[in-house]
């Protein structure tokens, strides 16, 4: 089969690091050889790396060993920040490209806490938990007895009033909620 | 006899500080060449790769053998670069001297025996310099490691915490991006 310059200048990089496999090696091989546009192309690669590899040894070589090393043997000695330590320690979990993780764990948790109300009816979430307000009351005979208690305001109110035999049901529920409360 | 780098380490662990300093002497130059390579700035190259050895000296009881020494060593060295370079933001002013200046400062006599020193390839290369600092780090990081250490796209993609497909897309994005800012030079 034969194939366009455009694919294998697109392998070519990865052909002269040796990164594909031999069919398709041999294939690219065979085609630098015929083409005279893939061959200039597979010399301008070789010679961009070649030459960045050259630059920087040129650079490094000013490197001296004695000074370089005084400098790392000088941050052994002193002693490191614990939030240095903290961050070194973390750091492999939260790293940007790692983070996949982090989306599932996310969404289990929120879901978790959506559901979390529903197996457990008297949990509440955030500041209702902190503000709760609980209306208890006691049958007692001929007296009765409501505990009103609002948690924000630190507030207890005992509530002490006689049976009405009398009062229908609707009014005595809506006592608990009486704005004098 | 030399001591291969794992028993260095397990030295290095037992607390011998001359264990660490013979794997700093082994491997200080490669890990400048590639700080140097994404910061593109002499001074914060040699500060970030001294700190790379120090963090490497700190935590090398957490280093088990798993990888080989020198991807461990690399990891810590590109991740505090691409850190550094985020918060710095800076245009680095880098790779200006001439051959000239450096000998004039008595540097050069080293440089002036590398191969790397015919005035074309110089320039070449400093060109290249100045055109892979417009990169991004991720892409300076996968071209310059290729470059230094001839490393394998599996070995670059455990330094990065990527996959060996997106090494290799970076690194055809990176060389076609310098090779159209380079192209007549090349």
């Amino acid at each position: 089969m034969k194939i366009d310059c455009e694919a294998i200048k697109s392998s070519l990089g990865a052909w002269l690091d040796g990164e594909l496999s031999h069919p398709e090696a041999e294939q690219i091989r065979v085609h630098v050889q015929e083409c005279p546009a893939c061959f200039g192309e597979k010399e301008q690669l070789e010679r961009l790396q070649a030459s960045l590899k050259g630059a920087l040894e040129a650079r490094a070589s000013r490197l001296a060993f004695e000074p370089f090393w005084d400098g790392v043997h000088r941050r052994i000695l002193e002693k490191s920040p614990w939030r240095e330590r903290l961050w070194d320690w973390v750091r492999p979990a939260i790293y940007p490209q790692r983070l996949a993780w982090a989306i599932p764990v996310v969404i289990v948790f929120l879901l978790g806490i959506i559901s979390l109300e529903q197996f457990f009816p008297g949990w509440r979430w955030g500041s209702s938990r902190s503000n709760a307000t609980t209306v208890d009351s006691i049958d007692g005979h001929g007296l009765n007895v409501a505990v009103f208690r609002e948690s924000k305001t630190k507030t207890t109110v005992i509530w002490l009033f006689e049976n009405q035999e009398d009062e229908d049901e609707s009014s005595g529920e809506s006592a608990p909620t009486d704005s004098s409360f | 006899m030399e001591l291969s780098d794992w028993e260095l380490v397990q030295r290095c662990q037992e607390g011998e500080v001359a264990a660490f300093q013979e794997l700093v002497a082994r491997y200080h130059r490669k890990v400048f060449m590639v700080v140097l390579g994404i910061l593109n700035h002499r001074e914060d190259a040699m500060d970030v790769t001294q700190e790379t050895f120090f963090r490497a000296y700190r935590n090398i009881k957490g280093f088990k053998g798993g990888s080989a020494f020198y991807t461990w060593l690399y990891r810590i060295a590109v991740n505090l670069s691409i850190d550094f370079q985020r918060r710095q933001k800076r245009a680095p002013v880098e790779f200006k001297e001439t051959m000239d200046d450096l000998i004039d400062k008595g540097e050069g006599t080293e440089l002036a025996n590398h191969p790397f020193t015919d005035l074309q390839s110089k320039e070449l290369g400093e060109r290249l310099l100045a055109a892979i600092d417009e990169l991004t780090p991720d892409h300076k990081a996968v071209i310059v490691m290729r470059a230094i250490e001839g490393l394998s796209y599996r070995d670059i993609g455990h330094i990065l915490g990527c996959s060996e497909g997106t090494v290799m897309s970076r690194l055809h994005y990176a060389r076609k991006k310098l090779q159209e800012k380079l192209g007549p030079y090349l």
